[in-house]
């Protein structure tokens, strides 16, 4: 597989190791777990529970709030809240924190974050909803 | 069901202007999808907004927009039940995938796999289950595309299936990845104004007020013989299969290899993050619109449509809507907007499939070939070559057995079968390689050989396939198992396959490329680079 374009980083020019064990990237991974873990436990319960209540407790479910507006469809209405509101506050917590922090992580590079910083600049800046804030300062180490 | 007595012309003219937009983009995308990575990747140059289109695109399939409208047309709530669950799934794939994928892989999941664990079992392994998922789907949208357009334009099944087959080849063979994704935006904008637009004239006949139109499709779905209801019961009545669908629609997603190898094609892990809350924005306002669309379709069209809807699915109950809504069947309007929605059908089919041929024969050529047969010792060019020809002839399968196994072939089922096994065998072993430091390549192998098998084999013995209706009690051979949808339990098998091999073999993971793999799906050290284009 000959792939010019795309070549992996040799693996002896980074000491994985030491950026695994800066505090940096500790504190990069132990911040996004906590967001992501529970977030992943709720939206998982919020969503089998809904189902569940489908599943098990029709009556319930076909009960009216307001004319034909039964208490399935606004339990339905509020899994599209959660997936807008989880999405949004993920997008926002990586821009002000994750992306901050896994830039400083991977400073020690200054080699690579050389060379990544042009093409980053190029390829990557500013497309993003809500990352703006962030601007391209911690894109640039990548 | 609709018998048009000739061809439609005003659809097929519609068909031909979908058909010429698309061919016009494979041909200027045949440039950029020569090299490897703008085949499988189109250069990572997508930007975060266009991937979420394009996620859009290659996710909803014409089971999502007629499917789904059709089941809340006959059955009510329990048709959106299924949009829930296809929704919530991308919060899985948010936070669990998307961008560690982007960070760790190259072209497909098996690159994640082939990462820490040794290359070739891992890459057998990942493959078959890339495989198996596209296979099902693939055939399951042929046959769905075949029906569709024989009821909608009146061309037969056969020819249908050809001309789909073959477009959808054109694209993936001459177009690659770069021609793929924008036949997808294309069809993802076309799908979101035609659904935009049959909404507003939906709400129109109830002054905007959705209660009036919950009331008036409630009315209309007292109507002897309706199985319609506001509340969950009517199409999914056995309550376990209910669970175990809802499981295996939210994990399924983040095991499609048609989705997950979209986010290759963005630059970086940030633009990936983005695409899929733009999907996700995009998605989730297209499965609130297509409950305007069943309810409206109750309202408007009421039981007397069902036969002509589809008694069991409601397929084509969103065309009849349409039909209706441009002024009935016979005026120039109701002619028009029917064939404008059957071509957004058509589009939509086509963005489908050809995101699933693409990544079937990403898996044949990047892993099975280039890296298995002939240990990465071939060239870029001969790669590139054998992912054309694999998806010639993954095509070519698919056509034949839509078209041998005809009208009859149960879609949904299959369908289910695919987002089970993408559920069983490939979201366990991905999540873990990218999580579990000890996880090792038995434990990938045995995890996919579990979910796979399990998947399969309790499909083989469920009361779909031994006849029956949904949900009804089993006569077939296996009474005591009634479960239609296998996820409640070749789910968990998937996750203890990989458990239990990772346990009792004795091979020690490869932990200096766990680290390096941890670094670099966490911060994007190291990932693959975009293809500057000069």
């Amino acid at each position: 597989m000959a792939e010019p374009s795309t070549q992996r980083e040799p693996g002896g020019e980074i000491d994985w190791r030491a950026v695994e064990a800066s505090p940096e990237f500790q504190d990069l991974v132990r911040k996004r777990r906590s967001f992501v873990l529970p977030g992943t436990i709720f939206f998982l319960a919020w969503y089998m529970g809904f189902i569940l209540l489908t599943a098990y407790a029709e009556d319930f479910m076909s009960e009216r709030v307001y004319e034909g507006l039964t208490v399935g469809y606004c339990l339905a209405l509020t899994q599209f809240l959660m997936v807008l509101v989880l999405g949004l506050m993920y997008l926002k917590r990586s821009a002000n924190v994750y992306d901050p922090l896994a830039a400083r992580a991977i400073e020690g590079y200054a080699q690579h974050s050389g060379r990544y910083a042009a093409r980053s600049a190029r390829d990557g800046g500013n497309r993003e909803v809500g990352s703006r804030a962030a601007g391209s300062e911690q894109e640039a180490a990548r | 069901m609709i018998v048009f007595a000739d061809v439609n012309t005003t659809a097929i003219v519609v068909f031909a202007i979908v058909l010429a937009i698309t061919l016009g983009i494979t041909a200027w995308a045949s440039k950029r999808a020569s090299s490897a990575v703008g085949f499988y990747a189109a250069g990572r140059g997508i930007t975060g907004f266009q991937n979420g289109l394009a996620i859009s695109g290659d996710y909803l399939s014409a089971a999502s927009f007629l499917g789904i409208a059709g089941l809340i047309y006959i059955f009510g709530f329990d048709g959106f039940v299924y949009s829930i669950g296809f929704l919530v799934a991308f919060l899985t794939v948010m936070f669990l995938l998307a961008e560690r994928m982007r960070n760790s892989g190259k072209y497909t999941i098996a690159d994640v796999l082939a990462f820490r664990l040794r290359e070739r079992p891992a890459r057998v392994a990942a493959a078959l289950g890339t495989l198996s998922v596209a296979a099902f789907y693939l055939i399951a949208q042929m046959v769905g595309a075949g029906v569709l357009i024989e009821k909608l334009v009146g061309i037969d099944f056969t020819l249908a299936v050809l001309i789909t087959g073959t477009f959808m080849l054109c694209y993936v063979v001459f177009g690659g990845m770069v021609a793929t994704t924008w036949v997808q935006i294309i069809k993802a904008v076309l799908l979101m104004t035609g659904i935009v637009v049959m909404s507003i004239f939906v709400l129109n006949k109830v002054g905007f007020n959705p209660i009036e139109l919950f009331n008036r499709a409630e009315e209309a779905g007292k109507a002897k013989g309706s199985t319609f209801s506001l509340g969950p019961g009517t199409f999914l009545k056995n309550n376990t299969d209910m669970v175990s669908l809802g499981l295996a629609l939210v994990l399924g997603t983040a095991g499609l290899p048609h989705i997950l190898m979209r986010f290759f094609t963005v630059p970086n892990a940030k633009a990936a993050r983005s695409s899929v809350v733009y999907a996700m924005f995009i998605i989730g306002f297209f499965y609130l619109l297509t409950t305007v669309i069943g309810f409206g379709a109750r309202a408007i069209l009421g039981q007397k449509s069902v036969e002509a809807a589809g008694a069991t699915n409601g397929n084509l109950a969103a065309p009849l809507l349409a039909e209706n809504l441009g002024g009935g069947e016979g005026t120039t309007g109701g002619d028009l907007f029917l064939a404008i929605i059957a071509g957004v059908a058509f589009a939509t089919i086509l963005a489908v499939v050809a995101g699933l041929v693409l990544s079937a024969s990403s898996a044949v050529a990047h892993d099975v070939w280039s890296s298995i047969i002939r240990r990465g010792r071939d060239s870029e060019r001969e790669e590139v070559l054998v992912a054309k020809i694999a998806a010639l002839a993954i095509g070519a399968i698919a056509m034949l057995i839509a078209i041998l196994g005809g009208e009859e072939l149960n879609v949904s089922f299959m369908v289910g079968l695919a987002f089970a096994i993408a559920a069983s065998a490939n979201f366990p072993a991905l999540l873990l390689a990218l999580t579990w430091p000890r996880f090792n390549t038995a434990g990938a192998v045995t995890g996919v050989a579990f979910g796979l098998i399990s998947a399969i084999g309790l499909i083989i013995i469920s009361p779909i396939v031994w006849g029956g209706p949904p949900g009804a009690p089993d006569t077939g051979a296996f009474k005591s198992y009634d479960l239609n949808n296998p996820g409640l339990i070749s789910i968990p098998m998937g996750f203890i396959g990989c458990y239990l091999g990772t346990v009792l073999s004795k091979e020690r993971g490869n932990e200096r490329s766990f680290h390096e793999l941890r670094v670099r799906s966490e911060t994007g050290l190291g990932s693959e680079r975009a293809l500057v284009e000069h």
